[in-house]
């Protein structure tokens, strides 16, 4: 049997930017609800309405891989997701700076990195998310989740006009 | 004892000299008050006397947050505003969703305190422990979204968290608001020309700290419970999709949607307001309030007709309500509109449009004149007029300028019997309710503390005849009654112990929704939750908890007895006692409120013949101290 791989798949139609997710997130790995230490982050845009969810992956390069001057970053070949390993982490910070979605940052309380593990294959925040615009499944599901999506919504425009010009008959 | 969920530190800024300070949160507080609104109306009682002018240096202005303020609890990312009240000169509160609470929370504060008035326009800054006041006369005169985005960018930092007032919060309109996220309203009583009046054009805040619970673990699976539980609601799920706007549909189909300034409770054009009509033609997307699995906020863009390209939250049921049936306007786009007006100009949208709503009828009855108006013929379902009076009232220009002082003091101004039709209890405009079809929201409106409030009493159960949540909560040999809405009898009982339910909602503090609609939580789910939040075993049942309700709203009540508030003014506008409602299902119907006052009084411990509280009452509560202050 094949196994793909899981990432933190997003899908920012759904994300209403509540940040259940951040503090789920701090609440497992910090013990205490603390956005501003969570391993992913919801930028908010309020004058547009819109909000986008940043998590640590899928990354078509790794930027942080690449910038680890002693190889604490290392990706996992198949799913491509990026670990660190905090015992050879120098606290240079260049990851922080490189990581395009900036989720890696520095805990200048406790001088360490932080960044997601995915908690071991069963991730808090995707089973937090109220929406389902965070979860924890197979890339390739992505862009079929997109399409289903755009599929429906012609379906419902479809359905909106012929009841539209229904009514006015 | 360490104490969960609290940071223990109060923030004080002193405007007039500049001056910060931090002090301890005094830790007896917590037992009597358990915060939000309770440790407001305990700050404010002892700190603003009676008879303080709201608008002057002496009146403070409080920002509140709660014990689990800034944890995953469900819907608690709420905020409370308050001060002692421009538009009524009464108790004021405000609460209000966004992120500002949090903020603070992670700041390292359970509450901040304005006080005084700086000499020129300033912001504050809270980051953590760098407190500062910032220079705001380049901002002064600019919109709360335009500040908010200026704020962030001058601090380089986009998760600030801004509460902004507007150009009319700075030109003290009576029912200013203050502006949170670009479009979350701490909108009632004119909690914005306060700051407007101390020259304070904003508070900007920024925290990296956290939120430690008594508990952890057993917290953190207890919130998870409790999100599945509003995950899994179908009246959640329903309100996750239509918003606010699920209300429109039904307060028409039982007669109460509030029509031509509260004449009728039916509206021939409500299917343009209604969430089937709105949604698949103007909504864009879909967001929530910190720690929200609900989600009734909605942006909407207008692509055609005079308000094309206006994109903008909301407006919820109410800015439906105010600047739609209200004023007969049939048009989503025009509450869109006069939403967004509200919002970048600071101010509230139910007091906006009910004294618009009474300008209008004083007009078709000849008590105002063109000659009031300026030129302007004062007419039911004119969208663009309704918008061009909200833009002169946010300037204050020509007679905009009367109607920026509410509809009470406007009527009061104008004289010649135009009281009549200023639909407000003790200065605060009537919200999108009506006693005569639910007779419980009447009594409500007369006696809630900052005026005619649908927030703090309104009781759902009854309204749309949840038998099975009545007879759990006030028990079945009240039914049927207790559900009828166009019965007087056992309508105190279903209110006290609403009221009660939702003061500790607003101590802790959660959002309306989930509480008081749909009826999710109650007073025994906070009994099992604030333990483990705080580790006061005190709060661990609903006798304790309905004694400390009782205790803040016989203090809000104590507080207002200052300013002269007894049972004369619990009263309503006479539209409502004694106008029959002219058509619908409630066809006939007045509000006697006589006999459902001395229910509550009863219930309430507080004196019949003037309605303020009873000495027994002010033992058994332990507020003698209270009488010091008076």
């Amino acid at each position: 049997m094949l196994i793909l791989p899981s990432q933190l798949v997003v899908d920012y139609t759904k994300c209403t930017g509540c940040r259940i997710c951040e503090l789920a997130c701090t609440a497992k790995k910090e013990g205490r609800f603390q956005p501003s230490l969570a391993r992913l982050k919801i930028v908010r845009y309020d004058d547009l309405g819109i909000d986008l969810p940043n998590v640590c992956g899928p990354c078509e390069t790794a930027p942080c891989v690449d910038i680890c001057p002693v190889y604490a970053i290392r990706r996992d070949p198949i799913s491509k997701m990026t670990f660190l390993d905090n015992d050879r982490c120098i606290l240079c910070k260049s990851c922080v700076g490189a990581c395009v979605n900036g989720v890696i940052l520095l805990d200048t309380k406790r001088m360490r990195i932080i960044k997601c593990d995915h908690c071991g294959g069963d991730p808090e925040c995707a089973k937090a998310c109220p929406t389902g615009a965070i979860s924890y499944s197979h890339v390739s599901v992505a862009p079929s989740l997109d399409r289903h999506d755009k599929i429906s919504s012609y379906l419902r425009e479809i359905e909106r006009t012929a009841q539209e010009s229904g009514g006015a008959e | 004892m360490s104490l969960g969920g609290y940071n223990g530190k109060i923030l004080r800024v002193n405007l007039s000299d500049g001056s910060f300070e931090v002090d301890p949160l005094p830790k007896s507080w917590v037992k009597d008050y358990i915060g939000g609104d309770g440790f407001g109306v305990k700050l404010l009682f002892e700190e603003v006397p009676g008879g303080t002018d709201p608008l002057s240096a002496d009146n403070k202005l409080i920002i509140g947050t709660g014990p689990i303020t800034g944890t995953m609890w469900p819907m608690s990312g709420r905020t409370v505003f308050i001060s002692k009240a421009p538009l009524t000169g009464i108790w004021g509160e405000s609460h209000v969703g966004g992120f500002l609470g949090p903020e603070l929370k992670y700041a390292g504060y359970d509450m901040l305190v304005v006080e005084g008035k700086a000499e020129h326009p300033v912001y504050i800054r809270i980051e953590d422990t760098h407190l500062e006041l910032c220079e705001a006369s380049h901002l002064w005169g600019s919109t709360t979204d335009q500040t908010t985005i200026n704020i962030k960018k001058a601090h380089h930092d986009p998760d600030i968290q801004v509460a902004a007032i507007g150009p009319a919060g700075e030109r003290l309109v009576r029912f200013a608001s203050v502006i949170v996220n670009h479009a979350r309203a701490a909108g009632r009583t004119g909690m914005g020309s306060v700051l407007g009046s101390k020259n304070v054009k904003a508070i900007a805040i920024r925290g990296h700290g956290g939120v430690d619970v008594y508990d952890h673990e057993g917290f953190f699976e207890l919130a998870k419970k409790a999100h599945r539980r509003v995950r899994e609601n179908p009246q959640a799920r329903e309100m996750g999709k239509w918003g606010t706007w699920i209300l429109t549909a039904v307060k028409q189909e039982i007669g109460e949607l509030p029509t031509y300034n509260h004449r009728t409770g039916v509206f021939p054009g409500f299917e343009k307001l209604t969430g089937d009509y709105i949604r698949p033609r103007f909504t864009i997307s879909d967001r929530a309030c910190f720690g929200c699995s609900l989600g009734c906020k909605k942006v909407n863009y207008v692509k055609t007709g005079p308000f094309a390209g206006t994109l903008e939250e909301g407006p919820e049921y109410e800015g439906l309500m105010a600047f739609g049936s209200s004023l007969g306007i049939d048009d989503y786009a025009t509450t869109l509109k006069a939403n967004q007006i509200c919002n970048r100009y600071g101010m509230d949208i139910i007091s906006a449009g009910a004294t618009i709503g009474f300008a209008i009828e004083a007009f078709e009855n000849g008590v105002i004149t063109e000659k009031d108006t300026g030129g302007l013929k004062l007419e039911w379902g004119n969208r663009e007029q309704a918008i061009h009076l909200l833009e002169m009232i946010a300037a204050r220009q020509e007679f905009g300028n009367l109607l920026a002082e509410g509809s009470k003091r406007a009527a009061e101004s104008i004289g010649k019997g135009a009281g009549k039709y200023a639909m407000h209890v003790k200065g605060l405009e009537v919200s999108g309710q009506d006693g005569r079809t639910h007779r419980s929201i009447g009594l409500g409106h007369a006696t809630a503390a900052r005026g005619a409030d649908h927030l703090r009493s309104l009781v759902v159960v009854d309204q749309l005849g949840y038998e099975d949540v009545a007879a759990k909560r006030w028990g079945a040999d009240k039914l049927p009654e207790i559900i009828d809405p166009y019965t007087e009898k056992y309508k105190a009982t279903a209110v006290v112990e609403s009221e009660n339910a939702y003061c500790i909602r607003d101590t802790l503090i959660v959002c309306w929704y989930s509480v008081s609609w749909p009826p999710i939580f109650w007073m025994e789910d906070f009994a099992e939750m604030l333990p483990f939040a705080t580790g006061v075993k005190h709060f661990g049942s609903v006798k304790n908890l309905t004694e400390i309700a009782e205790r803040v709203v016989t203090m809000k009540r104590l507080f207002n007895k200052r300013e002269g508030i007894t049972r004369r003014d619990d009263n309503l506008p006479d539209r409502f006692t004694k106008e029959p409602m002219p058509e619908g299902p409630g066809k006939g119907q007045t509000v006697d409120l006589d006999p459902m006052l001395d229910d509550y009084y009863r219930l309430r411990g507080w004196d019949l013949k003037t309605g303020l509280p009873t000495e027994e009452t002010i033992k058994r509560l332990s507020l003698e101290w209270t009488k010091a202050h008076s």
